[in-house]
């Protein structure tokens, strides 16, 4: 599936919760997509993607979605393990996995050559988790998650795709807007 | 008040009640208390910088957040300082265990311990050292004042002399 596409069915679904992304194509895919007070765009932060998502999870009662990458998380696999150790319920990771470092040059990552995500969570005791290759099985399982209790963990194949153009966003005002649609 | 009960009442005058940290002998003294509180919520992390990302994330939902490391963990955070808390200016206080003063023990230590201070200043952010707790209320709360008036980690310096250390 395209990560584009993806991003737009997750913003169909997700309301008025807050989303965190990560850095690079899937922020500016976000902010592409539909840019709302509760995007939570990331840039050079790299890894820490979920550990945001984490807490913001542990600190609402909201639900709250990590647009994460593989390349990204790889970087910080440690914190799948702060989950399993938490449980947050409000918390589901969305892990956009193109089996490549893309923006670096198209470098294989882990996960094309056998490290599982999915089989990560799970073994860090995410007991809801998936690990879906189309539109359809994001929307379905993506549903499920959000009507009930997490975290979920779950793996979205993607394919590469064009870059679109860098999102003209501003990390404090990032901060600003999205703090602020929490203060009521 | 000890030097912990300083420091658990300073962040409860901040409400400033998510903690991340990745565990320390030192330290374990303050987090201890912290982990039997229930104002508080402990979570305890796999990496100095994943606990940054954590206590942002806490902030960016509009509850106060701080972090518990030590120096050699500090430099663990670097990337997650420079990239997260600077540039979208979260007031996260950083409470810092110096290892590589008088007393250490392990020479793993000295280097990362003697170059916090300078990391510090060349990112530009304010650091307090405490070798005691005379006074240390009073700096403590004008620190986290600080930290939230700047929107910006400050990071509190815990030394040997101030919590004992580690003993070899």
């Amino acid at each position: 599936m395209l990560r584009f596409e993806a991003t737009q069915l997750i913003l169909k679904h997700a309301g008025n919760r807050p989303i965190v992304a990560n850095l690079g194509p899937t922020t500016d895919e976000l902010w592409h997509a539909q840019h709302r007070d509760r995007n939570f765009y990331t840039y050079g932060n790299m890894g820490l993607c979920s550990s945001l998502a984490l807490g913001m999870a542990v600190s609402t009662s909201e639900q709250v979605i990590s647009l994460d990458g593989d390349g990204s998380l790889l970087m910080n696999l440690g914190t799948i393990a702060t989950i399993g150790r938490e449980q947050p319920k409000n918390l589901i990771v969305v892990v956009w996995d193109n089996e490549m470092w893309d923006q670096t040059g198209h470098q294989q990552s882990h996960t094309a050559l056998g490290t599982d995500l999915e089989q990560v969570a799970k073994s860090c005791g995410i007991t809801h988790t998936a690990t879906v290759i189309d539109l359809e099985e994001l929307e379905t399982v993506f549903r499920t998650a959000l009507e009930g209790d997490g975290p979920w963990f779950i793996v979205a194949k993607t394919e590469q795709s064009e870059y679109m153009p860098v999102s003209p966003i501003e990390p404090e005002m990032t901060l600003y807007r999205f703090r602020n649609s929490f203060s009521s | 008040m000890n030097w912990a009960e300083i420091i658990v009442q300073a962040l409860k005058d901040w409400d400033t009640s998510l903690i991340a940290y990745v565990p320390d002998i030192s330290i374990d003294q303050v987090t201890r208390l912290i982990d039997d509180d229930p104002f508080f919520h402990l979570v305890s992390a796999t990496r100095e910088e994943e606990a940054i990302g954590i206590a942002v994330g806490a902030y960016a939902v509009g509850r106060n957040a701080a972090v518990f490391m030590q120096s050699s963990g500090f430099g663990n955070t670097l990337n997650a300082v420079a990239s997260l808390c600077i540039p979208y200016r979260t007031p996260i206080p950083m409470f810092i265990n110096m290892r590589g003063g008088p007393g250490e023990f392990n020479i793993a230590q000295v280097a990362m311990g003697r170059t916090t201070k300078p990391i510090l200043d060349l990112l530009g952010l304010v650091h307090f050292t405490f070798d005691d707790d005379h006074r240390m209320g009073e700096i403590l709360d004008g620190a986290l004042k600080l930290c939230h008036a700047g929107r910006q980690p400050v990071a509190l310096c815990l030394t040997r002399m101030l919590h004992g250390g580690k003993v070899a």
